[in-house]
């Protein structure tokens, strides 16, 4: 198998001595193909970020299987290989930022690949400018905004150049401008490198644009769809979540029978839809 | 912005920045070692002091900087030097009931203040003109020999390499803290020593909470980004490179501590 990460049965239980098993994830089974753009939506404690952290293999699964490319996570040989086919960025930008200069943190990867240094410094050149940081490479992080801090956080896992990028909230904590910023970024590195992106957030807008919604609800996989299927299923209000404004709009406008597009979730879409 | 945190690296160009970090890990050592040998003389100290001054000079990070960090550290300086004044025998040179000033205590006094002057000078003066990484990248070539020893030495660079870097970090969460506690009326500065010692309390668990989950996180993301603690690193794509105004630095840097010796 090739071109896709699959899950196979995954099922995490974190045990902790003296209380009792807390079952996380319970007999995922999922595929995500090469190149595509996946949001994944959830309330608290549904398993998104254990599941998340499962696909590079940070996190094993207790039973089952995950395939990177066909590469079992559990299997020790392949673990430098996973994780840099499989990119990690996380929630706060502070605590994942190891280096003091803006083009150190970006050549930190790419060093423990143990690359030529003349592939290093191309890599790094590549990766600060499909994030937008180029002009910033000599700067210190902690003086970066928010926004660029995470786009920082992308720049140093693409320097693996890896196919898949996995991002767990990573907007939660920016502001309007620097969740802007960051999907723009996003969205580009999978039109234009056709990276697998797999975006966690609490937030429908911002996994509106996405290919494909996954919903997670008490450690299963509650709904996998389209956005405009997800958000129209009656199951989505079950798992306890709210589709974005957009989706409603569309929604109450079919059911009054107005003839639009029932695929319609973005405000984008809307508006090349009402100018059309 | 907030206001910079001594020590931080300051970004820059002058020759002091441009040093390889190797050469600064060793001057830096020469004037401390000088600085806490036993009975240094205080013509040697101010001697070293002066060197220290011109090498502030020559890095261009502002003596304004460089001092502000200072004030957190008088009180400490103070009581150094009043506790060598009050407590050292020897001939008196004015008393007071029990209370006896020594010639001895001044001296000594003014030595203890004048080392550590220059250990805290010296040390900022390091951090201000080398990144951290270069700091981690140095030590890390001039412990190489140790490998033969089996020492971890990359993997204490990356421990020295990650403690520096959050130093800043931590400091300001620190603040963001005393910050809270206040608006929630704790005082830091008054109150019963019991009182203060609760205070100090609600303000290192939650620190240590948070550093706690900040080591957490930063361990997921170097394993994430293919650290492994046992994996040796060949390619630095900052290259340790030691030029000829190297040369000269060690050259001065040899010179001041011969006549030190002398
Ligand atoms: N290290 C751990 N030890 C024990 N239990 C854990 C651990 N990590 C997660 N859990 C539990 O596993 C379940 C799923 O947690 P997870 O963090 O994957 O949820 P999440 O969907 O990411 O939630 P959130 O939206 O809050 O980030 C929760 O019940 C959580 O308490
Ligand atoms: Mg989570």
């Amino acid at each position: 198998m090739d071109g896709r990460i699959e899950l196979i049965d995954a099922t995490k239980e974190y045990k902790h001595a003296g209380s009792p098993p807390v079952s996380a994830l319970n007999c995922v089974n999922l595929s995500i193909r090469q190149g595509e753009f996946v949001g994944m939506v959830g309330l608290n404690a549904s398993g998104k970020t254990t599941l998340a952290r499962m696909l590079n293999g940070l996190i094993l699964p207790s039973r089952g299987k995950v395939l990177v490319n066909g590469l079992d996570t559990a299997d020790l040989a392949q673990k430098k290989e996973i994780r840099r086919l499989v990119g990690m960025v996380f929630q706060n930008p502070d605590n994942q930022i190891i280096n003091p200069i803006v083009e150190e943190e970006v050549a930190f990867a790419a060093e423990n690949l143990n690359l030529s240094p003349a592939e290093v410094r191309r890599r790094v050149d590549w990766a600060l400018e499909v994030s937008g940081l180029a002009d910033l490479r000599h700067h210190a992080p902690q003086m970066l905004s928010g926004g660029q801090k995470q786009r920082l956080a992308v720049a140093a896992v693409l320097v693996m150049q890896p196919s898949y990028l996995v991002l767990d909230e990573p907007t939660s904590m920016l502001d309007e401008d620097g969740r802007y910023e960051l999907i723009k970024t996003l969205q580009d590195l999978n039109r234009q490198q056709r990276l697998s992106i797999i975006m966690i957030s609490h937030r429908m807008e911002e996994v509106a644009p996405a290919e494909r919604i996954i919903v997670l609800h008490q450690g299963t996989v509650y709904l996998d769809g389209p956005p405009a299927e997800v958000f129209r299923s009656p199951r989505f209000a079950l798992a306890g979540l709210k589709p974005p404004p957009i989706a409603r709009l569309t929604n109450s406008l079919l059911r009054q029978g107005h003839p639009i597009d029932d695929r319609i979730v973005t405000l984008e879409q809307m508006v090349e839809f009402l100018c059309r | 912005m907030r206001e910079m945190i001594t020590g931080q690296y300051i970004m820059g160009d002058s020759i002091i920045h441009c040093l390889d970090p190797r050469t600064k890990l060793i001057g830096c050592l020469v004037v401390i070692v000088v600085a806490v040998w036993p009975r240094q003389t205080i013509t040697i100290l101010l001697f070293n002091l002066a060197f220290i001054i011109i090498v502030i000079y020559f890095a261009e990070v502002g003596v304004g900087r460089v001092l502000r960090g200072l004030r957190s550290l008088k009180l400490i300086f103070l009581l150094t030097f009043i506790c060598q004044v009050f407590l050292t025998r020897g001939d008196p040179l004015w008393s007071w009931g029990s209370i006896v000033i020594t010639r001895q205590g001044i001296d000594l006094g003014i030595n203890t203040f004048l080392r550590l002057l220059i250990l805290f000078l010296s040390a900022s003066l390091l951090t201000m003109t080398t990144s951290t990484l270069k700091i981690s990248a140095g030590l890390e070539s001039l412990l190489s020999p140790l490998k033969y020893l089996r020492f971890p030495v990359q993997q204490f660079a990356m421990i020295i390499n990650i403690a520096l870097r959050f130093i800043p970090t931590i400091t300001e969460e620190a603040e963001h803290i005393v910050r809270a506690q206040k608006s929630r009326g704790a005082q830091f500065d008054s109150g019963s020593l019991s009182i203060r010692l609760r205070t100090v309390m609600a303000l290192l668990i939650p620190l240590l909470a948070a550093s706690l989950q900040r080591a957490t996180d930063l361990a997921w993301a170097m394993e994430s980004r293919c650290y492994t603690s046992d994996g040796q690193i060949y390619s630095r794509v900052y290259k340790l490179h030691f030029a000829q105004r190297d040369l000269i630095a060690m050259g001065v840097i040899s010179i001041v501590l011969l006549l030190a010796i002398l």
